[in-house]
C-alpha cells in the first residue's frame, strides 16, 4: 500500500494562508484579543456596577475603580503595542501623531520632546500598569464587584489622605527621625570626614599638574562617599527597626496618615544630611583654600637684566622660589620713564594696591609690564615696593586656581579639506570618537557658531581688553617635529548674517593646554583693497540676532587639530568660586536626598537588610543605565542574559553564532522579553550621577542656574513617585504582622 | 435606652498566611462582639486565643480576612477614627531615647494639638501617673512599671472616647496594679469606654463590667461579670459579731430546711488588698512595723 501526500501543509498556513505571520493583526493577535476582552469586560462591568452600588461612598469607589480600570487597560494596550517595531509604527501613525498635531497649537510645535510631557507619559504608563495588575489581582481574589470597589476605594483613599496631611504631624515625625539619627551616632560621619581630611595631605599627589582640581575632587568625592553611606544605611534600616520593635504601633494608632510617616522620615533624614553636608562643606572649603594658598619669593639678585633694543626699556627675567613643588618664571619689562605700553599687559601692582595700567604713570609700578608664568593652572600678581635697584618684588596669593567660569558654548560644525560642510571631522584612528579632527594646510576648518551675544554682556569695565575665548585643542602629529613648540593654527571670525570673514591672528596649540585668545572690541585688518580696515567686533562681526562664528584652522601640513563642541567657548564671566563650591555640595545633597527617598520607600515593604540591598541595587543600576540600554539594544557582543548564561555554561565564546534549533529560539525569545524589560527599567531607574557636579566644579566651570534647576526638577520628578510608592506600600502593609 | 454601640465586630475572621499565601494560623473565627459606650469590656483567654489579634484588628494594625470591624461606626482601618481612641500596647512600645515630656509632646503633635494645649496636657498626664520627678529621664532608664504608666499617659494624650488596653497590669507590682485599676474605674466614670484584654483574671474581675472569653479564636462566653460569676445554687450570707453559739444555731436552722452548710468561718480578704493596706499604713507611719499579731488582736477585739 502506497501512502501518498506525505507532505502536509502546516495548520496555520492552511487556515490563514501563507505568510500569515507577517500580518500585523496576527503578530499582535494575542495582545489585541486580550485588550479587547479586558476592555469589553471592563465596559460590561461598568454597567453591572452601576446597579449594584449601595451607599454614595461605595458608588464613588465603584466609579473611580472602573474609570481607573479602563484607563489602565488602555495604557496596557499602548505598552503592548510598543513592544515591536511594527506595532510601534502603527501606534505612532494612528494615535501618537494625530494627538501630537492636535496639541501642537496649544503646547508648541516640538512639545513632544519636552521633559515634562515625557514624565507625565511615563508616570501615567507606570500608574496604569500598576493599577491594572492590582485590579486584576483584586478581581481574582474577591470577584469583579468587590475587587473593583476595593481598588476604587483605595484610589479615593489615596486622594483623601493627600488632601488631609498635616504639616505639624510631618514635622513631628521628621523631628523623631532627627532624634533617631543622633541616637545612631550620625555625628560619626562628621568625625570620619575630619580625620580623612587631616590625613589627606599625606596621600594627595603634590606633583599634580592640576592641584586645584585634585583637592576639590578629593574633598567632594570623600563627601559623596560618606553622604551616600549615611543616607543608604539610615534610610533603609529606620522603618524596619520601628516595625520590628513595634514602636510604629503607637504611631499608626494615632491619626497619622502613612504618607506623613514616609514624608516625615524622608524630611528628617534629609535635614540631618543637610546639616552634615553644611558642616563638611565648610571644612572642605577651608581645607581646599588653605591647602592651595601659597606664595613665592622673588629676589632681585636672581633676576637677569637685559636691555631691550629700540629704547624699549630693560627686561628682568628670573625664577621665583619653590613652593608647593613648583616655581614660576617671572618676566618684568621696565619701560623707560614716561613711555606708554601699546597694550596693557601683565599684572604688576604696587604694594599699596594700585594697578599698573600701562599708562604714563609716575610710580615705578606704572612703568612695569610684568608676566608671571602660569604653572599648575595658576599665576600670581606681582607686587612691587620701592623703585629702581632697591625695588622689592613679592608675589601675591595664587590667581586662577580656584575659579568658576561661565562659558558660552557654540554649535560646532566642520568643513572638510575641500571646504564642504560636514557634521563631523575626520577620525585619525582614535577609539574614543568624542573629538574629530581637521587636517592642516587644507580648507578643513572647525566652525563654532554662537548666538545671543550682546555688547552689554561684555562691559568694558570687566572686559577691558576684549572678549576672552578659551580653547583646549587636541593635537595629532603625523610627525613629531618640535614637541616644545605647539602646532600653528589660525583663528578667524565670520558674521553669519553678512558672511563677512576676517582673519584675527595665528596661535600655537599644545596638546590639551588651554589657550586663551582675546578678541579685541576693535582691531585693524587688511581690507580686500589692501588698505587697513578697522573692524568693530559687535557692529561688523556679530549679527543682528547676536550670532558670531569662530573658525579654527590648522596651518601645518600633516598635522591635525582635534576638537569637540565644548572645547571652545567664550568666557562670558566668572562666578564666585565659593558659591560654585556650594553648588557642588548642592549636587551631593540632591544625590543624598534621592538615596534617602529610595531607602525609605524600599523599607516600607522590605526588611532592613533587603531594603539596603534593593537601594544599592537601584543606585548601581542607575549609574550603569547607559550600559543596560546598550545591553538591551543588543549592541553588546554576547547576547542577552539567557544567551550569556548559556555561553558561559557551554564555554562558548561571545562572537560565535549559536547553533540553530529550538533551544536557540527559546533562548533568543526569552532574551527579547528581558531586553524589553531591561529597556523600560533603564529608562525609569534614576541615575544619581546626573547630579554630580564634581568634575564641573573641579575643572573650574560654573554650575549654571539652568543646570541646577533642571537637576532639582529631575529630583522632584523621581522623588514624588518614589514617596507615593512608599506611601502606597506602607498603606497596604499590615504593620502588626 | 441602651447606650450606643461603639465597638462592633461582625463575623470577624483573621487567618495568618505565609509569604506564599498558604494558611498558617486561623487566629480568629467569625467573632461577633458589641461594646457599648461607657462600659469596661474585658477580653479573656489563654495565650493564642485571639485577644491581641482582635484588638489589633480593631485598631487597624491588621486587616481582617473576612468580616468587619467597626469602631465608632467607622471601619477600623479608617485613620479618622484614631482621633477619638487611645491605645496602650502590651509592652508600651515607646521610643526609649525620648524622655517622658518629649514622648507625650511627640504624641500630642500627632494629634495636631497646638503647643500650649500640648504642654498643659503633658504636665497634667505626667502628674496623673505620678512621674513628675522622672519626667526628664529617658525612657530607657525607666522601670517596667514606670514605662507602663507613661504608656498609659500617651494613650490618654488626646482625651479619647475609647481606650484599648492590652495587658494593662502586666508586669506591674501590686501597688501599681491597684492604681491602674483605680485609674480604669476613674476613666469609666468620666464616660470613657475601655476595651482591655488580659490573662490576669483577678484584675479583669475587679474592673470589667462585661467580659468575653476567647479560646482558639472562637468566642466561648460573653456576658456581665457579676452574672457569669454568680453561683446560682449557693447562698452567701456575710455577717459580723456572731458568737459561736449563734453560728451553731444557724447551722441547725439550715439543716432544718434541708440545706447544707458548706462552711462557717472568717472570710479572707485578697492578698492585694492586704498588700495595699500594709503599704499605705507604712507610708502613713514610717518606721513602725505592722505586725501580723495586731491583726489577730484586732480580730479578737471584734469577736469579743
Amino acid at each position: 500500500m502506497v501512502v501518498e501526500n506525505l507532505q502536509i501543509t502546516p495548520l496555520m498556513e492552511w487556515l490563514l494562508g501563507a505568510g500569515w505571520h507577517q500580518g500585523l493583526l496576527w503578530q499582535t493577535a494575542g495582545i489585541v484579543v486580550l485588550a479587547i476582552l479586558l476592555t469589553v469586560g471592563g465596559l460590561g462591568l461598568l454597567t453591572i456596577l452601576r446597579r449594584s452600588s449601595d451607599t454614595p461612598g461605595q458608588a464613588v469607589s465603584m466609579w473611580v475603580g472602573s474609570l481607573f480600570g479602563v484607563l489602565s487597560l488602555l495604557v496596557l494596550a499602548a505598552v503592548a503595542l510598543c513592544s515591536t517595531a511594527q506595532t510601534r509604527a502603527f501606534l505612532t501613525d494612528y494615535i501618537a501623531n494625530p494627538v501630537f498635531h492636535v496639541l501642537a497649537p496649544l503646547l508648541g510645535t516640538e512639545w513632544s520632546g519636552g521633559a515634562l510631557y515625557t514624565w507625565l507619559a511615563v508616570a501615567a504608563g507606570l500608574t496604569g500598569i500598576v493599577y491594572a495588575v492590582c485590579w486584576n489581582s483584586a478581581i481574582v481574589v474577591g470577584g469583579p464587584l468587590v475587587g473593583t470597589r476595593q481598588c476604587g476605594a483605595a484610589v479615593v483613599g489615596i486622594f483623601s489622605d493627600i488632601a488631609r496631611i498635616s504639616l505639624r504631624r510631618i514635622f513631628a515625625l521628621a523631628w523623631l527621625a532627627v532624634r533617631e539619627s543622633i541616637r545612631r551616632r550620625v555625628v560619626v560621619v562628621f568625625v570620619v570626614f575630619v580625620i580623612l581630611i587631616l590625613f589627606a595631605a599625606l596621600f594627595i599627589n603634590k606633583d599634580s599638574l592640576h592641584p586645584g582640581q585634585l583637592y576639590i575632587q578629593v574633598v567632594l568625592n570623600f563627601t559623596i562617599g560618606l553622604a551616600m553611606l549615611f543616607a543608604w544605611i539610615l534610610s533603609a534600616l529606620s522603618l524596619p527597626a520601628d516595625i520590628r520593635d513595634r514602636t510604629l504601633h503607637t504611631v499608626v494608632t494615632k491619626p497619622v496618615r502613612k504618607l506623613e510617616i514616609v514624608l516625615g522620615r524622608v524630611l528628617g533624614f534629609v535635614f540631618v544630611g543637610t546639616v552634615l553636608l553644611a558642616g563638611i562643606g565648610v571644612i572642605s572649603y577651608v581645607f581646599t583654600v588653605r591647602s592651595l594658598s601659597h606664595t613665592h619669593q622673588l629676589t632681585v639678585e636672581k633676576l637677569e637684566a637685559r636691555t631691550l633694543p629700540g629704547h624699549r626699556g630693560t627686561m628682568l627675567r628670573g625664577a621665583t622660589s619653590k613652593s608647593h613643588a613648583h616655581e614660576h618664571e617671572v618676566t618684568i619689562i621696565v619701560r623707560p620713564d614716561g613711555s606708554a605700553a601699546a597694550e596693557p599687559v601683565g599684572n604688576a601692582k604696587s604694594a599699596s594696591g594700585g594697578q599698573a595700567a600701562g599708562g604714563s604713570g609716575n610710580t615705578w609700578a606704572d612703568r612695569l609690564d610684568a608676566t608671571v608664568e602660569t604653572r599648575k593652572d595658576h599665576t600670581h600678581d606681582l607686587y612691587v615696593s620701592g623703585s629702581g635697584d632697591t625695588a622689592v618684588y613679592t608675589l601675591g596669593p595664587p590667581v586662577g586656581q580656584l575659579q568658576a567660569r561661565v562659558p558660552i558654548y557654540g554649535k560646532l560644525a566642520f568643513h572638510d579639506k575641500t571646504g564642504a560642510d560636514k557634521d563631523k571631522g575626520i577620525n585619525v584612528g582614535d577609539e574614543w570618537t568624542y573629538r574629530s579632527f581637521i587636517e592642516g594646510r587644507t580648507n578643513a576648518a572647525a566652525i563654532w557658531t554662537f548666538s545671543g551675544l550682546r555688547e552689554d554682556m561684555f562691559p568694558e569695565s570687566r572686559f577691558p581688553n576684549g572678549i576672552p575665548v578659551e580653547m583646549t585643542l587636541e593635537v595629532f602629529r603625523t610627525y613629531k617635529g618640535d614637541q616644545e613648540r605647539g602646532v600653528a593654527g589660525t583663528i578667524s571670525l565670520e558674521n553669519p548674517e553678512t558672511s563677512k570673514k576676517v582673519f584675527l591672528r595665528n596661535f600655537s596649540a599644545k596638546k590639551f593646554a588651554t589657550d586663551v585668545q582675546i578678541i579685541p572690541r576693535s582691531f585693524v585688518v587688511a581690507g580686500s583693497d589692501g588698505r587697513a580696515e578697522t573692524i568693530d567686533l559687535f557692529r561688523d562681526m556679530v549679527s543682528s540676532d547676536g550670532g558670531l562664528r569662530i573658525i579654527i584652522q590648522c596651518l601645518e601640513p600633516q598635522q591635525y587639530f582635534g576638537m569637540a563642541q565644548p572645547d571652545l567657548y567664550i568666557r562670558a564671566a566668572d562666578s564666585s568660586f565659593a558659591w560654585n563650591f556650594c553648588k557642588g555640595y548642592l549636587g551631593i545633597w540632591l544625590q543624598m536626598a534621592l538615596v534617602i527617598g529610595l531607602g525609605v520607600m524600599f523599607s516600607t515593604f522590605l526588611s532592613g537588610p533587603v531594603a539596603l540591598l534593593a537601594t544599592i541595587f537601584v543606585v548601581i543600576c542607575g549609574l550603569f543605565s547607559s550600559y543596560i540600554v546598550q545591553l538591551a539594544g543588543g549592541s553588546i557582543v554576547g547576547g542577552g542574559p539567557f544567551e550569556s548564561i548559556t555561553r558561559i555554561m557551554t564555554q562558548d565564546n561571545m562572537t560565535s553564532q549559536m547553533a540553530p534549533g529550538m533551544q536557540t529560539n527559546v533562548i533568543k525569545a526569552a532574551d527579547q522579553v528581558t531586553s524589553l524589560m531591561l529597556r523600560y527599567f533603564a529608562a525609569v531607574v534614576p541615575d544619581v550621577s546626573n547630579n554630580d557636579f564634581v568634575d564641573r566644579v573641579a575643572c573650574g566651570f560654573d554650575v549654571g542656574p539652568d543646570l541646577l534647576t533642571r537637576c532639582f526638577l529631575c529630583e522632584a520628578a523621581y522623588l514624588l513617585p518614589v514617596i507615593l510608592l512608599g506611601y502606597i506600600c506602607l498603606k497596604q502593609r499590615e504593620v502588626a504582622q | 435606652m441602651q447606650p450606643e454601640v461603639v465597638i462592633e465586630t461582625r463575623n470577624l475572621s483573621k487567618v495568618y498566611r505565609d509569604f506564599w499565601g498558604r494558611q498558617k494560623v486561623r487566629a480568629l473565627k467569625a467573632l461577633d462582639l458589641e461594646v457599648r459606650r461607657g462600659e469596661v469590656f474585658g477580653l479573656l483567654g489563654p495565650n493564642g486565643s485571639g485577644k491581641t489579634t482582635t484588638i489589633k484588628l480593631l485598631l487597624g494594625l491588621l486587616y481582617p480576612t473576612s468580616g468587619q470591624a467597626l469602631v465608632l461606626g467607622q471601619d477600623a482601618t479608617q485613620v479618622a477614627k484614631n482621633e477619638r481612641i487611645g491605645y496602650l500596647p502590651e509592652e508600651s512600645y515607646l521610643y526609649r531615647f525620648l524622655n517622658a515630656e518629649e514622648t507625650l509632646d511627640f504624641y500630642g503633635r500627632l494629634f495636631d494639638m497646638p503647643r500650649a494645649k500640648r504642654r498643659q496636657r503633658t504636665a497634667d498626664l505626667i502628674e496623673m501617673v505620678g512621674l513628675t520627678k522622672s519626667r526628664r529621664r529617658q525612657l530607657r532608664e525607666y522601670s517596667k512599671g514606670m514605662t507602663r504608666l507613661i504608656g498609659l499617659a500617651q494613650a490618654l494624650i488626646n482625651d479619647p472616647e475609647i481606650i484599648f488596653l492590652d495587658e494593662p497590669t502586666s508586669g506591674l507590682d501590686p501597688i501599681h496594679t491597684h492604681e491602674m485599676k483605680i485609674l480604669i474605674r476613674n476613666l469609666q466614670e468620666q464616660g470613657k469606654t475601655i476595651l482591655m484584654c488580659s490573662h490576669l483574671l483577678a484584675d479583669v474581675q475587679d474592673v470589667c463590667d462585661r467580659i468575653a472569653i476567647l479560646h482558639q479564636g472562637e468566642l466561648k462566653e460573653l456576658g456581665r461579670v457579676d452574672n457569669l460569676l454568680k453561683v446560682r445554687d449557693v447562698t452567701e450570707i456575710r455577717t459580723s459579731g456572731l458568737s459561736p453559739a449563734a453560728q451553731e444555731e444557724i447551722r441547725q436552722v439550715v439543716a432544718k430546711h434541708q440545706g447544707t452548710v458548706h462552711s462557717i468561718g472568717n472570710p479572707t480578704t485578697t492578698l492585694e488588698e492586704l498588700f495595699v493596706r500594709v503599704i499605705e499604713e507604712s507610708e502613713a507611719h514610717p518606721g513602725r512595723r505592722v505586725r501580723g499579731e495586731q491583726f489577730v488582736e484586732l480580730s479578737d477585739g471584734e469577736q469579743g
